[in-house]
């Protein structure tokens, strides 16, 4: 994917991704994390299963560590890798979106996510829009 | 990489380091890091000396924000820390102190096979470990839990699998807590966490989990080795697993909650991701209730695989695990917060003590040990990587004094995952542990490569700086035969 760059860590690994706006920044952002954490088998199927999401948090910086933990907590208890984000609604506080994945045995697993951390993590509106950078726990 | 830390850092001796109380407006107390100058090079390549700083920040922290040798940059804490708070002097607890990965640990059992009897069926060996025992990311177990027996192993740890017959009462005397810590309450655990362990019990994760068969491969102190039965070409096993997903989803249920508590409680630190809350707040006791829950699915976990590792030697060789002498030497956690007992300044002080990468060693004499391990001191298990050493260590009087009875709980990575995915190619990696009499057998070829010795610091030196500096002591070494991942 083109709109992220890995971050070098020690033990973990982090992403810098970009978005036109809020919401791409956070489709992006799970993109990435995904395609970090798996990649689609030649011999999946086309089975997909949606999941309506909303959430809430005080400040920004949360809504993105909460969404992005979310997801890896749904992934983990519904079997699923997400390939998709429908977010339909997003401001500082509030989040509502269409998750799209496909179960878990279609993918070959890379690397096991255990979260995404507030350590170092910046988000950021600049002219050409929205830059985050968050490390996750691997 | 990031840019060499120029931080200002003062040689106490060959081993020791401080970071001064000066270095940063709001350190409570200043940082030492064991390490000699040699791991103190690469130790200052990243952002972990920035971190043991940072830790010094929490409020109620007693005499120092400590990091041993394998200290390298985490989340929060440094991985590799140490941090003790005093609850009476506001101390606080911080999930970040323990990590995602609650009692990740790792135990050691010995059995009565010398490397030349059973050194053309490692393979063997090795190939049905990884067939009988679940592995990788998401992987599922066969010893299923129903929601009732869940709560009651989240209480009782690894004594629920001994009931079920996954093990034995000697097994519980040589884990640390005997396999259950004391005050795990599960309406602290949310439902999401219930669900995100279901089914995980038996199962070794993915990522640095390992299961490895070893032989010991060097003696230093012979007395020791007598008592605990090790001698030199001794067939060892090595299990290292954590909590799971269950783990994963309490730590991120109370960071969440714990941000709040910055505020709440006028805590000034700079990561957000130290988020804390006073140990006996509301917050603080839910979570420490809910963490114990997790050390405690950890330590049921471990017990359970290392009954399906004795069920699979039985296969391969044909004799019950007691006949092949597979008795647990030790289980230690090297996650987790713990209320201790420890003297400070003279007094006897009830402390908070967050290990995060760093394994408990308390010495001889200690209320905590088992009747076996009063004289000797506790057995301590340091994992190395996949291509050069493991180690057995006890802990001493001098970790007692200076680090409130902790020390290392590893290597420590020395690379990136991202770097030595780039810099390591998997099959030339195979060729050469196979030429050392290594094989491996991985759910997944990354795996390997983010694992690749070269990725990790080298034990030998580490555990070298915790013995010289006295706080816990080399007992034998292991090198390893057969390696499951996941």
């Amino acid at each position: 994917m083109e709109n992220y760059e890995l971050i070098e860590h020690t033990a973990d690994i982090g992403i810098r991704v970009k978005g036109k706006d809020l919401k791409s920044l956070f489709k992006n952002a799970s993109l990435a994390m995904f395609e970090i954490l798996a990649e689609k088998k030649k011999t999946a199927g086309e089975k997909k299963k949606k999941i309506n999401l909303k959430q809430k948090a005080d400040t920004l910086d949360e809504l993105f560590v909460n969404w992005l933990n979310e997801l890896l907590s749904l992934s983990a208890i519904k079997e699923l890798i997400f390939s998709d984000f429908q977010i339909k609604k997003i401001d500082k506080n509030n989040l509502e979106a269409t998750l799209i994945g496909s179960a878990i045995k279609d993918y070959k697993v890379n690397t096991e996510i255990k979260a995404a951390t507030y350590h170092q993590l910046k988000l950021k509106q600049a002219k050409s829009g929205w830059q985050a950078e968050v490390i996750f726990d691997v | 990489m990031s840019e060499i830390w120029q931080g200002s850092l003062e040689k106490i001796d060959d081993y020791r380091w401080r970071i001064p109380k000066s270095y940063k407006a709001g350190m409570r107390v200043p940082g030492i890091i064991y390490a000699d100058e040699k791991l103190l090079k690469d130790i200052r390549q990243d952002k972990a000396l920035e971190q043991v700083a940072n830790v010094a920040f929490l409020p109620g922290i007693v005499n120092a924000s400590l990091a041993m040798p394998d200290i390298h940059w985490g989340y929060g804490f440094c991985i590799g820390g140490v941090a003790a708070t005093d609850p009476e002097n506001g101390g606080v607890i911080s999930p970040a102190g323990v990590g995602y990965d609650i009692n990740c640990g790792v135990r050691m059992l010995k059995t009565n096979f010398q490397y030349d009897e059973i050194k053309n069926k490692i393979k063997d060996l090795v190939y049905a470990l990884f067939s009988d025992i679940p592995s990788g990311l998401g992987s599922k177990g066969d010893i299923r839990v129903s929601t009732r027996e869940e709560r009651e192993l989240l209480v009782k740890g690894a004594r629920w699998a001994v009931e079920k017959g996954y093990g034995t009462q000697e097994d519980l005397e040589c884990t640390e807590e005997y396999g259950a810590i004391q005050g795990a309450d599960p309406a602290a655990v949310s439902d999401r966490a219930y669900e995100r362990g279901k089914a995980q019990s038996g199962t070794l994760g993915s990522g640095n989990h390992f299961l490895e068969v070893q032989v010991v491969d060097q003696l230093y102190d012979a007395e020791l080795c007598d008592t605990f039965g090790l001698t030199l070409g001794q067939i060892t096993i090595m299990i290292h697993s954590g909590s799971r997903g269950l783990g994963y989803q309490i730590c991120d249920d109370y960071v969440k909650s714990m941000i709040h508590c910055l505020t709440k409680y006028n805590i000034n630190v700079p990561d957000r991701q130290l988020a804390s809350a006073p140990v006996n707040s509301s917050e603080g006791k839910a979570y420490l209730a809910a963490m114990k829950c997790a050390a405690n699915y950890a330590w049921a976990n471990r017990q359970c695989l290392m009954h399906l590792t004795r069920k699979v030697f039985e296969k391969v060789f044909g004799m019950s695990w007691q006949k092949m002498g597979m008795f647990l030497i030790y289980d230690v956690a090297h996650n987790i917060a713990k209320i201790e007992k420890h003297k400070v300044d003279g007094k006897d002080k009830t402390l908070c003590i967050h290990r995060k990468g760093a394994t408990r060693a308390f010495g001889s004499g200690q209320a905590a040990l088992p009747e076996r391990y009063k004289k000797t001191g506790q057995p301590v298990i340091i994992p190395g990587d996949m291509g050069r050493n493991s180690y057995l260590l006890v802990g001493t009087e001098k970790a007692m004094e200076e680090t409130f009875g902790s020390t290392c709980h590893g290597a420590g990575r020395l690379k990136s995952r991202t770097a030595a995915a780039r810099s390591i190619n998997v099959d030339v990696l195979l060729k050469e542990l196979e030429s050392k009499g290594i094989i491996v057998k991985a759910s997944g070829r990354g795996t390997i490569v983010e694992e690749a010795p070269q990725a990790y610091k080298d034990v030998n030196e580490v555990v070298g700086v915790v013995h010289n500096a006295g706080i816990s002591r080399r007992v034998c070494r292991m090198r390893p035969l057969g390696v499951i991942k996941g």
